[in-house]
């Protein structure tokens, strides 16, 4: 072992046992330098340390080592999962960003040896050791998303995504608005692909609701993927209303469209009665939509377009031949109206009933009488969860109204009657009651 | 809407394209093909009428001044038929005047259309057979007019500066209203506009200042400046004057309703517009240079019938003392007023088809007629379809009855226990069973969901029928559902509890998607995040592989 490294070492011994923790960190970030240029022995450096008691000197050699880039692949997996299994809490809380930077690295090593699955566990693991709360956004989040979305194994993604965030993790300053978008986008994308649109769509609408000064690529992605689930879903889509102002969100909305032009496109074909500008819309912008690896999405658009035909019959009709339904919701033959239908009743979208003999379709009202104990206990279960919100509303709300700089400002803006230059907490503030 | 016999119709642009050659294998279109726009900053495709059956004297008789040619020349540009007798009568009328523009314009037109309608003799057979040789252009005439006009000009000019040195408003008003006279017979009706409202600042009474506005507005409605004649119309209305005699108010009344009438049509605002041609008083409809008084009968009638529930349309319309002298007019449309309210639709259907062609060649009127009969037809089957509901309605209300007297005959027959009496009472039940159940029957006879006759009664088919009904379903005119197996139209009955329920479902969904998006978007401002410009170029398009696709 090398003569600085040993030093390190002793250092970090000694200032662990006093549990002058911020100074260590202090000088694990000044000494990262010196860890860079000392990567052969970093190994025996390594195992001097005990895991429990200097868990961040072996946060600064894991990241040196990661940075490095040497050593055995599996090894690393090893102390990795090592790490994160044993580290003390306590320590690593004072070098957040060191962590997350530490699992960034981590991810892409084994996107690029595409072993992705692997990663679950440990970073699932490491989210956890890191939140303060559950409800809290790290930035391994996004990391852990992106690799569920590699190995196509979303259950731990979707654990942790399906937890609302309430607090966002500052780790030290690191924490960028990449974060935050990349684990919405991959959020989105893993919520597409179990057919949850809903959530998807909340995922995909966050992006009108981030204060922006300029367009990042994820936003315009994104902003494709929300087109393309309100036509799937069907739903008017109404930009989110909370937090953001109108104009805001229409200075918006033209500052990406002109990206997404095929996509915009499609809505406005998609409002047509007939199929066929749509279809025509689908080839034209094929290449385009391949290139945004969409073409999927956009085969469930042109499907979805069908049922939305085949809906409006519902509400018109009681009975209706399957003839008819082809030729009214513009299908090639009767033959597919009938599996049309057919997987639209099995879906529950439509309730309906068809009548092989003559061939007629019987549409009927959803069965649905609201009085089924189900039913009570659904209501119950959304009201506890309205219930639950409103008190995060109010907490929220105490907050600000307790926080030093609010109260200033507001007694500032009483004497002199200005409220223009209210600070944004005060006007989350004013969103919180409004909603309220 | 079913095909309209005789009108054979071409989509056309409008106005430019010089009348050459209208070919004589039209294809018979569906006049209501392509759906209304009324913008007026758009030129919609224009139908020709081939068949049209208007006396042109007795039609432009009724006009005056540039009313008459205007009328004229949309007659000549959208009716072939009619093309060559039109444009000969207007260059007559336009001989009287210093119109010289005009005249050439006329003039070219007509040389055109007799070329045309050598070549194809067949179609202007009717209408060019008379038409002999072609008339020259009377350059002598052009010549002299010409002079003359600049003469009177000049003339005025003087005039006016003479006033303005004087200083006397009245004198000064007048001189402006002589010149934009004269401009007005020369055809530049810019000018002419310039000069009526430059007269505004002369005024000394508010009748003069009504003068002005009615000059103006006739001026702006000429040159198709709608927002002009609005906001002159607000002008007129707001001035009054107190001295004037009833009689005249009266009369700028009328005008008022007749100009804003007009520019409400044109703004395709058509209730308001029959609200306003409603108002006019007949004795003093005096707009020659518009509007006559059959035009005020036949736009009102038709925005009223497309606008007004069937309440509405018996009071204000039918009901209307006022408007009934305008209706005898126009018989055919009072008929088919009349049949609307009497339920027969088929018959005023028919009515208004025959009017068509006519309306068509209306220069107001003509770009709304389709969508103003689109509009009288669903209404017709919007009020079909209410009134059976009606009907139910009345059974209900009847049986109710029939029980209420039953128990009330029965208390009496306890109290009064006299039997001839109580025989006479059950005679009497009897006889007001019997009759009661005959109302029922014929009441019920009348099944009006049945789409076969509905479909009848509306002079279509019964598929067409179920479109037109979807249509209205969907938009949600009509509260029904239609059971195409049987061909009945069933009303929908309402399940208040489940939409309750469906409701307040969704809302609790929206909010609770609505306060997770707020409370993240108070951890980002809280955090202070913000997408800023990137300072690596490392942001890149993401791997979007997963789509859930697969």
């Amino acid at each position: 072992m090398s003569f600085p490294l040993e030093s390190f070492v002793n250092s970090v011994k000694t200032l662990s046992s006093q549990g002058n923790l911020s100074c260590l960190y202090e000088f694990l970030e000044n000494s990262s330098e010196m860890l860079s240029k000392n990567t052969t022995h970093l190994e025996a450096a390594l195992s001097s340390l005990e895991l429990g008691q200097h868990s961040l000197g072996i946060l600064a050699l894991l990241l040196a080592r990661f940075k490095a880039g040497a050593g055995e692949p599996a090894t690393l997996d090893r102390q990795m999962a090592e790490f994160v299994e044993g580290c003390a809490v306590d320590q690593i809380r004072y070098a957040p960003d060191s962590y997350a930077e530490l699992c960034h690295l981590y991810t892409k090593k084994l996107l690029e040896r595409s072993k992705a699955i692997k990663g679950l566990r440990v970073l699932q693991q490491a989210i956890a050791k890191i939140q303060a709360s559950p409800n809290q956004l790290t930035s391994i989040h996004a990391d852990l998303c992106h690799l569920a979305l590699s190995a196509k194994c979303f259950r731990p993604a979707l654990d942790v995504l399906d937890v609302d965030i309430a607090d966002i993790s500052k780790e030290n300053g690191k924490f960028e608005s990449r974060h935050l978008l990349l684990y919405y986008y991959y959020g989105g994308l893993i919520y597409t692909a179990v057919k949850q649109f809903e959530r998807a769509l909340f995922c995909f609408e966050i992006y009108f609701s981030v204060p922006s000064l300029s367009l990042s690529h994820i936003m315009v992605e994104a902003f494709k993927k929300h087109i393309l689930l309100t036509l799937i879903l069907r739903v008017e889509a109404p930009p989110p209303k909370h937090c953001y102002s109108e104009v805001a969100r229409t200075t918006m909305g033209r500052r990406i469209r002109p990206f997404c032009v095929p996509y915009v496109e499609l809505a406005t074909a998609f409002a047509q009665r007939s199929p066929e500008p749509l279809l025509a819309v689908v080839t034209r912008h094929q290449e385009q939509f391949a290139r945004d690896q969409n073409t999927g999405l956009v085969k469930q658009v042109v499907a979805s377009h069908n049922k939305m035909n085949i809906q409006r019959l519902t509400k018109t009709f009681v009975t209706l031949s399957l003839s008819d339904v082809a030729s009214r919701a513009q299908l090639p033959s009767a033959q597919k109206a009938e599996l049309h239908v057919l997987g639209m009743i099995e879906e529950g979208e439509i309730f309906a009933a068809i009548d092989q003999r003559d061939g007629m379709v019987r549409f009927q009202d959803s069965p649905e009488q609201y009085a089924a104990p189900e039913m009570v206990a659904r209501l119950e279960r959304e009201l506890a969860q309205i219930m639950a919100l409103e008190r995060r509303l109010q907490q929220l709300d105490e907050e600000i109204q307790l926080e030093p700089q609010y109260v200033q400002k507001a007694t500032k803006t009483q004497h002199e009657d200005d409220s223009g230059q209210a600070c944004s907490s005060s006007q989350n503030n004013k969103v919180a009651n409004n909603i309220m | 809407m079913g095909t309209r016999g005789r009108v054979i119709a071409q989509s056309r642009r409008f106005p430019d394209e010089p009348l050459t050659v209208p070919q004589p294998a039209l294809e018979p279109m569906q006049i209501d093909a392509a759906p209304e726009e009324n913008d007026n900053s758009v030129e919609e495709p224009v139908t020709e009428v081939m068949t049209a059956c208007i006396d042109l004297d007795s039609y432009i008789a009724s006009y005056k001044g540039l009313g008459q040619l205007y009328r004229l020349m949309f007659i000549a540009e959208r009716c072939p038929p009619l093309r060559v007798e039109a444009l000969k009568m207007a260059i007559e009328l336009v001989q009287s005047t210093f119109n010289v523009t005009m005249y050439q314009t006329l003039h070219r037109q007509l040389q055109e259309a007799l070329a045309s309608g050598q070549s194809l003799p067949d179609v202007t057979g009717q209408g060019g057979g008379s038409a002999g040789a072609l008339p020259l252009l009377d350059q002598q005439w052009v010549e002299s007019q010409t002079k003359r006009a600049a003469l009177k000009l000049e003339k005025l000019d003087n005039d006016l500066k003479n006033y303005k040195s004087n200083s006397i408003k009245e004198s000064i008003r007048r001189g402006h209203d002589d010149l934009g006279d004269h401009y007005l017979d020369c055809g530049d009706l810019s000018n002419a506009l310039k000069c009526y409202s430059r007269a505004r600042d002369y005024c000394t009474s508010g009748k003069h200042m009504i003068h002005v506005c009615l000059n103006v507005i006739k001026v702006s409605a000429h040159m198709q400046q709608w927002g002009h004649v609005s906001s002159y119309v607000t002008k007129a209305e707001s001035t009054h004057d107190e001295n004037e005699s009833a009689p005249w108010r009266e009369s700028v009344q009328t005008k008022l309703h007749l100009a804003a009438g007009l520019l409400r049509l044109r703004h395709g605002a058509f209730e308001l517009a029959a609200k306003s041609f409603l108002k006019c008083s007949f004795d003093h409809c005096d707009l020659p240079e518009l509007i006559s008084p059959s035009n005020v009968a036949v736009y009102g009638g038709l925005c009223a019938l497309a606008t007004y529930s069937r309440a509405q349309l018996k009071t204000d319309v039918i009901g209307s003392a006022s408007f009934k002298l305008f209706l005898e007019l126009e018989p055919q449309l009072r008929d088919a007023l009349h049949r609307f309210h009497e339920s027969s639709y088929a018959d005023c259907l028919r009515m208004l088809d025959e009017m068509r062609d006519t309306l068509l060649l209306d220069l107001h009127l003509s770009r709304y007629v389709r969508q103003l009969y689109a509009m009288i037809r669903n209404r017709g089957l919007v009020q079909y379809f209410s009134t059976g509901a009606l009907n139910l309605q009345i059974i209900i209300i009847i049986i109710i009855i029939i029980i209420i007297i039953i128990i009330i005959i029965i208390i009496i027959i306890i109290i009064i226990i006299i039997i001839i009496i109580i025989i006479i009472i059950i005679i009497i039940i009897i006889i007001i069973i019997i009759i009661i159940i005959i109302i029922i029957i014929i009441i019920s006879s009348s099944e009006v969901g049945n789409l076969r006759k509905m479909a009848a009664a509306f002079n279509t088919t019964v598929p067409e029928l179920e479109n037109e009904l979807m249509g209205l379903i969907l938009d949600g005119q009509i509260q029904a559902r239609i059971d195409s197996h049987n061909k009945i139209l069933y009303a929908k009955s309402v399940d208040q509890r489940s939409q309750t329920f469906e409701r307040s479902l969704a809302v609790g969904k929206e909010y609770i998607k609505q306060t997770r998006g707020l409370i993240l978007r108070a951890a980002i401002q809280a955090s202070q995040i913000a997408v800023r410009l990137p300072r690596r170029e490392d942001i890149q398009p993401m791997d979007a592989s997963q789509d859930g696709t697969e």
